[in-house]
Protein backbone atom coordinates (compact mmCIF):
# COMPACT_ATOMS: atom_id res chain seq x y z
CA UNK A 1 0.00 0.00 0.00
CA UNK A 2 2.77 2.35 1.10
CA UNK A 3 4.28 1.11 -2.28
CA UNK A 4 1.57 2.66 -4.30
CA UNK A 5 1.06 6.14 -1.79
CA UNK A 6 4.93 6.37 -2.88
CA UNK A 7 4.53 5.91 -6.97
CA UNK A 8 1.16 7.86 -6.97
CA UNK A 9 2.93 10.32 -5.11
CA UNK A 10 6.08 10.54 -7.58
CA UNK A 11 3.83 10.96 -10.13
CA UNK A 12 1.97 14.15 -9.22
CA UNK A 13 5.59 15.50 -8.08
CA UNK A 14 6.12 14.79 -11.61
CA UNK A 15 3.61 16.41 -13.11
CA UNK A 16 3.50 19.50 -10.86
CA UNK A 17 7.22 19.50 -12.43
CA UNK A 18 6.60 19.80 -15.60
CA UNK A 19 3.85 22.10 -14.80
CA UNK A 20 6.33 24.73 -13.23
CA UNK A 21 8.68 24.04 -15.86
CA UNK A 22 6.34 24.96 -18.48
CA UNK A 23 5.60 28.39 -16.69
CA UNK A 24 9.15 29.00 -15.99
CA UNK A 25 10.37 28.96 -19.65
CA UNK A 26 7.86 31.36 -20.66
CA UNK A 27 8.27 33.23 -17.11
CA UNK A 28 12.04 33.86 -18.33
CA UNK A 29 11.04 34.53 -22.25
CA UNK A 30 9.15 37.45 -21.31
CA UNK A 31 11.41 38.46 -18.15
CA UNK A 32 13.81 38.30 -20.84
CA UNK A 33 12.37 39.64 -23.41
CA UNK A 34 14.15 43.57 -23.41
CA UNK A 35 17.46 41.84 -24.04
CA UNK A 36 16.02 39.60 -27.12
CA UNK A 37 14.72 42.83 -28.85
CA UNK A 38 18.27 44.07 -28.08
CA UNK A 39 19.45 41.36 -30.02
CA UNK A 40 16.92 41.97 -32.56
CA UNK A 41 17.99 45.64 -32.74
CA UNK A 42 21.90 44.42 -33.15
CA UNK A 43 21.53 42.61 -35.97
CA UNK A 44 19.73 45.68 -37.66
CA UNK A 45 16.32 44.23 -38.30
CA UNK A 46 13.12 46.22 -38.24
CA UNK A 47 10.75 46.81 -35.94
CA UNK A 48 8.42 44.10 -37.84
CA UNK A 49 10.96 41.47 -38.81
CA UNK A 50 12.00 41.66 -35.15
CA UNK A 51 8.37 41.18 -34.29
CA UNK A 52 8.42 37.79 -36.19
CA UNK A 53 11.34 36.89 -34.92
CA UNK A 54 10.10 36.81 -31.41
CA UNK A 55 6.95 35.39 -32.35
CA UNK A 56 8.79 32.47 -33.68
CA UNK A 57 10.76 32.43 -30.41
CA UNK A 58 7.60 32.45 -28.56
CA UNK A 59 6.68 29.33 -30.70
CA UNK A 60 9.78 27.22 -29.75
CA UNK A 61 9.51 28.43 -26.09
CA UNK A 62 6.29 26.30 -25.99
CA UNK A 63 7.12 23.72 -28.02
CA UNK A 64 10.35 23.26 -25.52
CA UNK A 65 8.53 24.19 -22.45
CA UNK A 66 8.59 20.24 -21.00
CA UNK A 67 12.32 20.60 -21.30
CA UNK A 68 13.50 20.56 -17.29
CA UNK A 69 16.74 23.27 -17.68
CA UNK A 70 18.31 25.33 -15.00
CA UNK A 71 17.27 29.52 -15.78
CA UNK A 72 20.45 30.53 -16.90
CA UNK A 73 20.29 27.80 -19.64
CA UNK A 74 16.29 28.80 -20.41
CA UNK A 75 18.47 31.96 -20.84
CA UNK A 76 21.46 30.70 -22.97
CA UNK A 77 18.73 28.83 -25.36
CA UNK A 78 16.27 31.44 -25.73
CA UNK A 79 19.58 34.04 -26.85
CA UNK A 80 20.57 31.10 -28.92
CA UNK A 81 17.40 30.78 -30.78
CA UNK A 82 16.73 34.34 -30.91
CA UNK A 83 20.49 35.05 -32.41
CA UNK A 84 20.10 31.74 -34.95
CA UNK A 85 16.45 33.45 -36.00
CA UNK A 86 17.60 37.07 -36.42
CA UNK A 87 20.60 35.74 -38.76
CA UNK A 88 18.14 33.82 -40.68
CA UNK A 89 16.61 37.20 -41.61
CA UNK A 90 20.07 38.96 -42.06
CA UNK A 91 20.63 36.47 -44.65
CA UNK A 92 18.05 38.18 -46.49
CA UNK A 93 19.84 41.26 -46.46
CA UNK A 94 16.96 43.44 -44.89
CA UNK A 95 19.39 44.09 -41.87
CA UNK A 96 20.62 47.75 -41.36
CA UNK A 97 18.19 48.67 -44.26
CA UNK A 98 18.17 52.28 -42.04
CA UNK A 99 19.15 55.49 -44.08
CA UNK A 100 22.12 57.05 -42.77
CA UNK A 101 20.25 60.72 -42.72
CA UNK A 102 17.68 58.82 -41.17
CA UNK A 103 19.64 57.54 -38.18
CA UNK A 104 21.24 61.25 -37.60
CA UNK A 105 17.90 62.67 -37.90
CA UNK A 106 16.33 60.47 -35.57
CA UNK A 107 19.39 60.92 -33.02
CA UNK A 108 19.26 64.87 -33.54
CA UNK A 109 15.67 64.48 -32.44
CA UNK A 110 15.72 62.52 -29.44
CA UNK A 111 19.13 63.85 -27.74
CA UNK A 112 18.65 66.63 -25.46
CA UNK A 113 20.41 69.58 -26.00
CA UNK A 114 23.11 69.70 -22.85
CA UNK A 115 24.35 66.35 -24.13
CA UNK A 116 24.82 67.28 -27.87
CA UNK A 117 26.98 69.79 -27.37
CA UNK A 118 29.69 67.30 -25.29
CA UNK A 119 29.00 64.58 -28.26
CA UNK A 120 31.21 64.41 -31.05
CA UNK A 121 30.03 65.01 -34.44
CA UNK A 122 28.76 62.55 -36.31
CA UNK A 123 29.76 62.31 -40.06
CA UNK A 124 27.38 60.61 -42.02
CA UNK A 125 29.70 59.51 -44.87
CA UNK A 126 31.56 57.57 -41.93
CA UNK A 127 28.47 55.99 -40.53
CA UNK A 128 27.38 54.96 -43.70
CA UNK A 129 30.57 52.98 -44.42
CA UNK A 130 30.44 51.56 -41.34
CA UNK A 131 26.17 50.28 -41.66
CA UNK A 132 27.13 48.91 -45.01
CA UNK A 133 30.23 47.17 -43.57
CA UNK A 134 27.65 45.46 -40.79
CA UNK A 135 25.39 44.46 -43.67
CA UNK A 136 27.68 42.90 -45.46
CA UNK A 137 29.65 41.11 -42.24
CA UNK A 138 29.25 37.39 -42.36
CA UNK A 139 27.15 35.70 -40.29
CA UNK A 140 29.73 33.92 -38.05
CA UNK A 141 31.21 37.19 -37.28
CA UNK A 142 27.87 39.38 -36.77
CA UNK A 143 26.67 36.82 -33.86
CA UNK A 144 30.02 37.66 -31.54
CA UNK A 145 30.16 41.12 -32.48
CA UNK A 146 26.21 41.83 -31.69
CA UNK A 147 26.56 39.54 -28.21
CA UNK A 148 29.92 41.25 -26.88
CA UNK A 149 29.65 45.06 -28.00
CA UNK A 150 25.74 45.48 -28.06
CA UNK A 151 24.79 42.51 -25.09
CA UNK A 152 27.82 43.53 -22.95
CA UNK A 153 28.52 39.65 -22.86
CA UNK A 154 32.43 38.55 -22.45
CA UNK A 155 33.87 35.97 -24.61
CA UNK A 156 33.04 33.29 -22.40
CA UNK A 157 29.42 33.89 -22.37
CA UNK A 158 29.64 34.40 -25.95
CA UNK A 159 31.23 31.64 -26.71
CA UNK A 160 28.92 29.47 -24.35
CA UNK A 161 26.05 31.12 -26.46
CA UNK A 162 27.10 30.03 -29.85
CA UNK A 163 28.92 26.88 -28.82
CA UNK A 164 32.54 27.93 -29.90
CA UNK A 165 35.69 27.98 -27.46
CA UNK A 166 36.58 31.70 -25.59
CA UNK A 167 39.73 31.62 -27.79
CA UNK A 168 37.59 31.26 -30.72
CA UNK A 169 35.32 34.08 -29.95
CA UNK A 170 38.34 36.65 -29.25
CA UNK A 171 39.70 35.72 -32.71
CA UNK A 172 36.20 36.48 -34.82
CA UNK A 173 35.79 39.64 -32.79
CA UNK A 174 39.60 40.22 -33.52
CA UNK A 175 38.49 39.39 -37.49
CA UNK A 176 35.43 41.57 -37.57
CA UNK A 177 36.76 44.80 -35.52
CA UNK A 178 39.72 44.92 -37.92
CA UNK A 179 37.40 44.23 -41.16
CA UNK A 180 35.43 47.40 -39.87
CA UNK A 181 38.02 49.64 -38.66
CA UNK A 182 39.75 48.39 -42.36
CA UNK A 183 37.07 49.66 -44.59
CA UNK A 184 36.92 52.66 -42.90
CA UNK A 185 40.47 53.97 -43.09
CA UNK A 186 40.53 52.02 -46.95
CA UNK A 187 37.60 54.76 -47.98
CA UNK A 188 39.98 57.85 -46.52
CA UNK A 189 38.31 58.31 -43.11
CA UNK A 190 41.19 58.95 -40.54
CA UNK A 191 40.80 58.71 -36.91
CA UNK B 1 53.75 47.11 -43.10
CA UNK B 2 56.34 46.09 -40.83
CA UNK B 3 56.37 42.55 -39.48
CA UNK B 4 56.25 43.58 -36.04
CA UNK B 5 52.84 45.77 -37.09
CA UNK B 6 51.41 42.31 -38.00
CA UNK B 7 52.04 41.10 -34.39
CA UNK B 8 50.88 44.00 -32.98
CA UNK B 9 47.19 44.53 -35.12
CA UNK B 10 46.52 41.12 -33.65
CA UNK B 11 46.88 42.57 -30.27
CA UNK B 12 45.33 45.85 -30.99
CA UNK B 13 41.67 44.73 -30.76
CA UNK B 14 42.27 43.28 -27.54
CA UNK B 15 44.12 46.49 -26.56
CA UNK B 16 41.78 48.38 -27.81
CA UNK B 17 38.89 47.21 -25.52
CA UNK B 18 41.35 46.43 -22.35
CA UNK B 19 41.50 42.83 -22.27
CA UNK B 20 45.28 42.68 -22.98
CA UNK B 21 47.69 42.20 -19.80
CA UNK B 22 49.70 44.57 -18.59
CA UNK B 23 52.80 43.42 -20.24
CA UNK B 24 51.35 43.15 -23.74
CA UNK B 25 49.57 45.99 -23.38
CA UNK B 26 53.17 47.80 -22.70
CA UNK B 27 54.79 46.31 -25.35
CA UNK B 28 51.64 47.54 -27.74
CA UNK B 29 52.09 51.17 -26.53
CA UNK B 30 55.25 51.37 -27.08
CA UNK B 31 54.79 49.90 -30.70
CA UNK B 32 52.14 52.62 -30.76
CA UNK B 33 54.82 55.83 -30.05
CA UNK B 34 56.45 54.82 -33.06
CA UNK B 35 54.14 53.51 -35.46
CA UNK B 36 51.50 55.63 -37.08
CA UNK B 37 49.61 52.96 -39.53
CA UNK B 38 48.96 51.22 -36.24
CA UNK B 39 47.85 54.40 -34.80
CA UNK B 40 45.68 55.00 -37.43
CA UNK B 41 44.29 51.49 -37.33
CA UNK B 42 43.91 51.93 -33.33
CA UNK B 43 41.93 54.93 -34.44
CA UNK B 44 39.53 53.20 -36.25
CA UNK B 45 38.67 50.52 -34.34
CA UNK B 46 37.49 52.91 -31.88
CA UNK B 47 35.51 55.12 -34.55
CA UNK B 48 33.76 52.08 -35.74
CA UNK B 49 32.75 50.55 -32.90
CA UNK B 50 31.29 54.19 -32.11
CA UNK B 51 29.62 54.23 -35.55
CA UNK B 52 28.10 51.30 -34.54
CA UNK B 53 27.00 52.05 -31.34
CA UNK B 54 24.95 54.69 -33.04
CA UNK B 55 23.31 52.17 -35.68
CA UNK B 56 22.39 49.88 -32.99
CA UNK B 57 20.99 52.59 -30.45
CA UNK B 58 19.18 53.67 -33.82
CA UNK B 59 17.69 49.92 -33.49
CA UNK B 60 17.55 49.49 -30.31
CA UNK B 61 14.74 52.58 -30.27
CA UNK B 62 12.91 51.57 -32.94
CA UNK B 63 12.53 47.76 -31.19
CA UNK B 64 10.49 49.49 -28.30
CA UNK B 65 7.96 49.34 -30.63
CA UNK B 66 7.67 45.93 -30.65
CA UNK B 67 4.82 44.53 -28.64
CA UNK B 68 5.45 41.45 -26.50
CA UNK B 69 4.68 38.41 -28.63
CA UNK B 70 1.08 36.40 -27.60
CA UNK B 71 2.16 32.69 -27.99
CA UNK B 72 0.22 30.61 -30.32
CA UNK B 73 -0.78 27.60 -28.48
CA UNK B 74 -1.00 24.38 -30.84
CA UNK B 75 -4.23 23.38 -29.16
CA UNK B 76 -6.03 20.26 -30.14
CA UNK B 77 -9.29 20.99 -30.99
CA UNK B 78 -11.84 19.64 -28.86
CA UNK B 79 -14.70 17.83 -31.25
CA UNK B 80 -16.31 16.26 -28.53
CA UNK B 81 -16.91 19.73 -27.02
CA UNK B 82 -17.92 21.20 -30.11
CA UNK B 83 -20.43 17.73 -31.42
CA UNK B 84 -22.11 18.02 -27.76
CA UNK B 85 -22.67 21.82 -28.42
CA UNK B 86 -24.10 20.93 -32.08
CA UNK B 87 -26.14 17.87 -30.82
CA UNK B 88 -27.65 20.44 -27.84
CA UNK B 89 -28.63 23.15 -30.28
CA UNK B 90 -30.27 21.01 -33.25
CA UNK B 91 -32.34 19.25 -30.27
CA UNK B 92 -32.96 22.82 -28.79
CA UNK B 93 -34.08 23.95 -32.39
CA UNK B 94 -36.63 20.90 -32.99
CA UNK B 95 -38.05 21.15 -29.43
CA UNK B 96 -38.89 24.45 -30.27
CA UNK B 97 -40.64 23.51 -33.58
CA UNK B 98 -42.67 20.67 -32.42
CA UNK B 99 -44.02 22.74 -29.89
CA UNK B 100 -45.24 25.44 -32.02
CA UNK B 101 -46.63 23.49 -34.13
CA UNK B 102 -48.41 21.27 -31.79
CA UNK B 103 -49.03 23.40 -28.13
CA UNK B 104 -49.32 27.01 -29.59
CA UNK B 105 -52.64 27.95 -31.59
CA UNK B 106 -52.46 29.21 -35.00
CA UNK B 107 -52.96 32.97 -35.29
CA UNK B 108 -55.29 33.74 -37.80
CA UNK B 109 -53.33 35.99 -40.50
CA UNK B 110 -55.39 39.23 -41.38
CA UNK B 111 -54.63 39.75 -44.89
CA UNK B 112 -56.22 42.74 -46.69
CA UNK B 113 -59.69 40.93 -48.17
CA UNK B 114 -60.95 40.34 -44.48
CA UNK B 115 -60.19 44.13 -43.64
CA UNK B 116 -61.87 45.10 -47.02
CA UNK B 117 -64.85 42.65 -46.04
CA UNK B 118 -65.02 44.24 -42.44
CA UNK B 119 -65.58 47.21 -43.74
CA UNK B 120 -67.98 46.81 -46.36
CA UNK B 121 -70.08 44.85 -43.60
CA UNK B 122 -70.13 47.49 -41.16
CA UNK B 123 -70.61 49.57 -43.91
CA UNK B 124 -73.95 47.74 -45.01
CA UNK B 125 -75.26 47.67 -41.60
CA UNK B 126 -74.93 51.11 -40.89
CA UNK B 127 -76.96 51.74 -44.20
CA UNK B 128 -79.60 49.38 -43.14
CA UNK B 129 -79.93 50.48 -39.56
CA UNK B 130 -80.15 54.03 -40.68
CA UNK B 131 -82.99 53.34 -42.91
CA UNK B 132 -84.70 51.20 -40.24
CA UNK B 133 -84.04 54.55 -37.67
CA UNK B 134 -86.19 56.19 -40.10
CA UNK B 135 -88.48 53.91 -40.81
CA UNK B 136 -88.90 53.24 -36.98
CA UNK B 137 -90.81 57.07 -37.27
CA UNK B 138 -93.97 55.24 -38.48
CA UNK B 139 -96.36 53.57 -36.14
CA UNK B 140 -97.71 50.91 -38.05
CA UNK B 141 -94.35 50.15 -39.19
CA UNK B 142 -93.20 48.33 -36.12
CA UNK B 143 -93.44 45.18 -37.19
CA UNK B 144 -90.81 45.37 -40.07
CA UNK B 145 -88.64 47.56 -38.12
CA UNK B 146 -88.12 45.05 -36.03
CA UNK B 147 -87.41 42.80 -38.01
CA UNK B 148 -84.74 45.16 -39.87
CA UNK B 149 -83.32 45.42 -36.41
CA UNK B 150 -83.05 41.64 -36.17
CA UNK B 151 -81.31 41.05 -39.84
CA UNK B 152 -78.82 43.71 -39.18
CA UNK B 153 -78.00 41.52 -35.59
CA UNK B 154 -77.76 38.45 -37.21
CA UNK B 155 -75.94 39.22 -40.69
CA UNK B 156 -73.39 41.64 -39.33
CA UNK B 157 -73.28 40.71 -35.89
CA UNK B 158 -69.46 42.29 -35.24
CA UNK B 159 -70.20 45.63 -36.51
CA UNK B 160 -71.44 48.63 -34.59
CA UNK B 161 -74.43 48.76 -36.41
CA UNK B 162 -75.55 45.55 -34.95
CA UNK B 163 -74.88 46.35 -31.27
CA UNK B 164 -77.21 49.75 -31.55
CA UNK B 165 -80.18 47.26 -33.11
CA UNK B 166 -79.39 44.93 -30.43
CA UNK B 167 -80.60 47.97 -27.86
CA UNK B 168 -83.55 48.81 -30.14
CA UNK B 169 -84.56 45.47 -29.90
CA UNK B 170 -84.52 45.34 -26.05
Amino acid sequence: MNGINADIEIRLKQRAGEKSSKLKLMDVFYAELGCLKRIAAGFGLSASDGEDVLQDVSIKVLERSGENRTHQEYIRWLTKVTINRCLTEHRRRRSYYRQTHEILKRRAETKTKPNRTDEKVINAEELEIVRQSMQKLDDSLLGPVVLRYFCDLNSKEVGEILGLKASTVRSRLREARLILAKRLLERGVGP
Amino acid sequence: MEKSCEKIEEMLVDYADGQLSTRDSKKVAEHLEKCEHCRKILGALHKSLELTGVIWADGLAETKDIRAPIPLKHRKIPWSGYAAGAACIILLLTTSIVWRALIRPAEKEINFADIERSITEAGNAARLLAATELLAEYPDAQTIVKQQYRYIVETYPETTAANKAKLKIQ
